[in-house]
């Protein structure tokens, strides 16, 4: 049964329902879907139908209305898995969302099923309109936060590229150089070996002990060059690790700043997007604006006689001496302290003084000294 | 206010500045140790005398102790006057320079004097050799400078620089190590100067008061009542007051308890409300609003409502009140026959209770000098001083001792006998 199940598929494959024209007798053919209705035809029929703009699917019965540029080659053999793989790969391009944008692992769960459920209604075709209105609804309130999750999801990819790649290169490097290494010390061992064999064959024979001394010096090199691989190898995990680390290490980056308070009412338990505040220009007084004064508003120049003296007297100026400063220093002194009521603020204080830590010093030095008199 | 916190940060504000209270009871804890300590050391003395004259001893040992009760010390009023007697003597002292002494140095001079006799008692250490240190201290705080030898030759009678400088260190320990005395006489200038600009039309408007105009304030000026003496113009005026005003700062303020009850503002205004009252009352109410009259009491509520520095104002015009009263209750001591008769009496009883241990100051000042363990944020009270010098005495007997004990002398035997 099975195997005549897999002829007919084999059959079926072979001949265009369209034109029914089969491999056989033109060896060439190939066979292209449309995503639309997943009818199968060869190149040739969507050609033919085709070519002069959108028309309807050639199959009987279905009315789908479909286009040139969407018909590609079929990646499964099983239409209903490349459907569902269709389907999946839209929703997640849609639903895109990221562990890290989730409060909890929890809430990353939730998403992740929610999402699993809308790939099945459409997969099985329950609620279609409705998962496809959510689903348009969705896209377009979070066109922004969808395109840098992508953006950061194709970098990721590259990156990871990148890496494998890199990691391929090194790895044929490693090989290459141990290769040559293990060569070059073949070759070493043989040279000495010869040499050896003809200072034996030369020399007298109490050479022969340090010539054999010399032998081992060469395996301990062998055995040191050994054991620099190995360092090298541990080096290049530990970095590895490293690189492994400053990856999760830098989430939250682009698709933070898309709005995801929108996409909340869809998706539960995303963050909260903390926008950080524009930080404030640097204020040095702490909030105290320098010039400014509650008593009195200070003028350009005072008519006063006695200033006026200063002001036409050259020996004064010519040191840089300017009156504003004596203006302002006046009459900051004429003021300050003013709602100042020593009566009042100083009782409090020798209350409060006297309640913590000491009480007014010279009364404190006074009963210190009245007890040292008694003691004496 | 800011010109408040301003004044708050100061020295003067935050260790010298006192309630009435609190100044009279330092003045009395003061006078008391002062006089224990008075009474114990002429008791020494006698003692000291006896034993070193005659073998009678002990007989005179009883009449020596109902003696000792007799001994009278000065009452803290009795201190204050003698105080006072000298802040005036310094500024005679200041005028015997040529030229002058400027007025600051003077006033802070006196400050110093004031501030030191705070904790320090006149029969500890007499006034007349602190009143020329302090006056010297002052020369070198207020930037008039002056070499130890010119300020000396400059002081009547035979005072070497070495009397000058003698109680220099005991000065600056009685003052807290603080020199910054903030006074009244530039805030009048300040006040003086913004007076004069709006006597001419260029008034400013205060920040809180922003309805007043440069015209306004102007009109305001010409329209007060009449000065107690009449006057030509208002620059006049102003003139008059300002200095009527100063030479109140100059004396009124200074020998009073002015500095310590009082912030230099309060002090210069309630000077100028004694001077010249319209105008005191005018310009505080250009800065704080008003004017407060009994008479627009039915007004008194919306106006209440209209000048949130209403409070302020009543407040601060029952503290200029008081201190203009304060100002006004002085009379200089040498015009009043009286007050000097009483001053004489002081003078001779003091003559009777000075500290016998704490006349000669140029031997005794190179002693605590060495120790100069002091702690600047508490007023050195001469007894705390002397408690020191007497525990150090006591440790160095001590590792005198231990030099002879059984663990041999000490480790290092070559630094401490150099």
């Amino acid at each position: 049964m099975a195997s005549k199940n897999g002829i007919d598929r084999q059959d079926e494959d072979e001949v265009c329902p369209v034109c029914k024209s089969s491999r056989y007798l033109n060896p060439n053919m190939r066979f292209l879907i449309n995503p639309e209705c997943y009818h199968k035809m060869c190149e040739s029929c969507v050609d033919r139908i085709f070519s002069s703009g959108p028309a309807s699917c050639p199959v009987a019965g279905c009315r789908k209305t479909l286009r040139k540029n969407r018909f590609r080659q079929q990646t499964f053999e099983d239409i209903g898995v490349e459907r569902e793989v269709d389907i999946r790969r839209r929703v997640m391009h849609i639903l895109n969302r990221r562990e890290e944008e989730f409060d909890s692992k929890r809430a990353y769960d939730d998403f992740l099923e929610q999402r699993e459920e809308i790939i099945a209604n459409l997969v099985c075709r329950t609620d279609v309109a409705k998962t496809e209105a959510q689903l348009q609804a969705y896209a377009q309130e979070n066109m922004q936060s969808i395109k840098a999750n992508q953006l950061l999801e194709e970098q990721e990819a590259t990156s990871f590229q990148k890496k494998i790649l890199m990691e391929q290169e090194e790895a044929r490097l490693r090989q290459q150089m141990a290769r040559e290494e293990y060569e070059n010390e073949r070759r070493e061992q043989q040279a000495t070996r010869e040499d050896f064999l003809t200072r034996l064959a030369s020399g007298s024979a109490v050479d022969a002990a340090a010539l054999a001394r010399e032998g081992n010096k060469v395996h301990l090199k062998k055995s040191s060059a050994r054991r620099s691989e190995e360092e090298r190898i541990r080096q290049k995990q530990a970095a590895l690790r490293g690189s492994e680390g400053k990856r999760t290490g830098t989430p939250l980056t682009t698709a933070d700043t898309a709005g995801a308070v929108a996409g909340a009412g869809f998706i539960k338990g995303l963050r909260k997007i903390k926008t950080p505040e524009p930080e404030k220009p640097y204020d040095p007084f702490m909030g105290l604006v320098p010039g400014k004064r509650d008593y009195y508003t200070q003028l350009e120049s005072y008519p006063y006689a006695f200033l006026d003296k200063l002001r036409a007297d050259t020996t004064v100026q010519a040191g840089g001496y300017a009156l504003q400063e004596y203006y302002s220093r006046t009459l900051l002194e004429a003021f300050a302290g003013l709602g100042c009521f020593v009566q009042e603020e100083v009782a409090e204080r020798d209350a409060t003084s006297a309640l913590g830590l000491s009480k007014p010093a010279s009364t404190a030095g006074a009963a210190m000294a009245a007890v040292g008199e008694k003691a004496a | 206010m800011i010109e408040d916190d301003f004044y708050r940060a100061s020295s003067q504000y935050r260790l010298w500045s006192y309630t009435e209270t609190s100044l009279q009871s330092i003045r009395s804890a003061t006078n008391q140790i002062a006089s224990d300590r008075v009474r114990a050391a002429l008791r020494r003395a006698r003692e000291q005398h006896l034993s070193s004259t005659t073998s009678a001893a002990v007989e005179s040992q009883s009449e020596g102790a109902t003696e000792e009760k007799n001994i009278e010390c000065l009452t803290p009023d009795e201190e204050l006057v003698l105080v006072r007697y000298y802040c005036e003597k310094t500024v005679e002292l200041g005028e015997t320079y040529r030229p002058p002494l400027p007025t600051n140095v003077r006033a802070t001079a006196i400050q110093y004097l004031r501030r030191f006799y705070l904790t320090n008692s006149p029969m500890t250490y007499h006034p007349k050799s602190i009143m020329a240190c302090a006056l010297f201290v002052a020369t070198k705080t207020d930037n008039h400078y002056m070499s130890l030898r010119q300020f000396a030759e400059g002081i009547p009678g035979d005072t070497t620089p070495e009397d000058v400088i003698a109680p220099e260190f005991l000065l600056m320990q009685g003052l807290r190590f603080t020199f910054d005395v903030r006074h009244p006489f530039r805030g009048l200038e300040g006040g003086v100067m913004e007076l004069s600009a709006i006597a001419q039309g260029q008034g400013a408007a205060a920040p809180h008061l922003p309805h007043h105009t440069s015209d306004s304030l102007k009109r305001g000026i010409l329209s007060l009542a009449p000065p107690p003496i009449a006057c030509a113009s208002v620059h006049d005026r102003i003139g008059r007051a300002h200095s009527a005003t100063r030479e109140l700062l100059k004396s009124a303020a200074q020998m009073t308890d002015a500095y310590f009850l009082y912030t230099p503002s309060q002090i210069w205004l309630a000077a100028l409300l004694v001077a010249d009252r319209p105008l005191a009352e005018f310009y505080l109410d250009t800065k704080l609003g008003g004017p407060l009259d009994s008479t627009n009491v039915g007004a008194d509520a919306s106006s209440h409502l209209q000048n949130p520095l209403y409070e302020l104002r009543t407040k601060l015009s029952k503290v200029l009140m008081d201190c203009a009263a304060l100002l006004q209750s002085y009379t200089p001591l040498s015009s009043d026959p009286a007050q000097m008769k009483s001053l004489k009496r002081i003078a001779k009883k003091l003559y009777h209770c000075q500290n016998p241990e704490k006349v000669n100051l140029k031997r005794d000042v190179a002693a605590p000098r060495l120790n100069p363990a002091v702690d600047s944020a508490t007023p050195m009270s001469e007894s705390e001083t002397e408690r020191l010098v007497k525990k150090r005495k006591t440790e160095s007997q001590q590792i005198q001792q231990e030099g002879h004990s059984v663990f041999g002398p000490e480790l290092v035997p070559d630094r401490t006998k150099h």
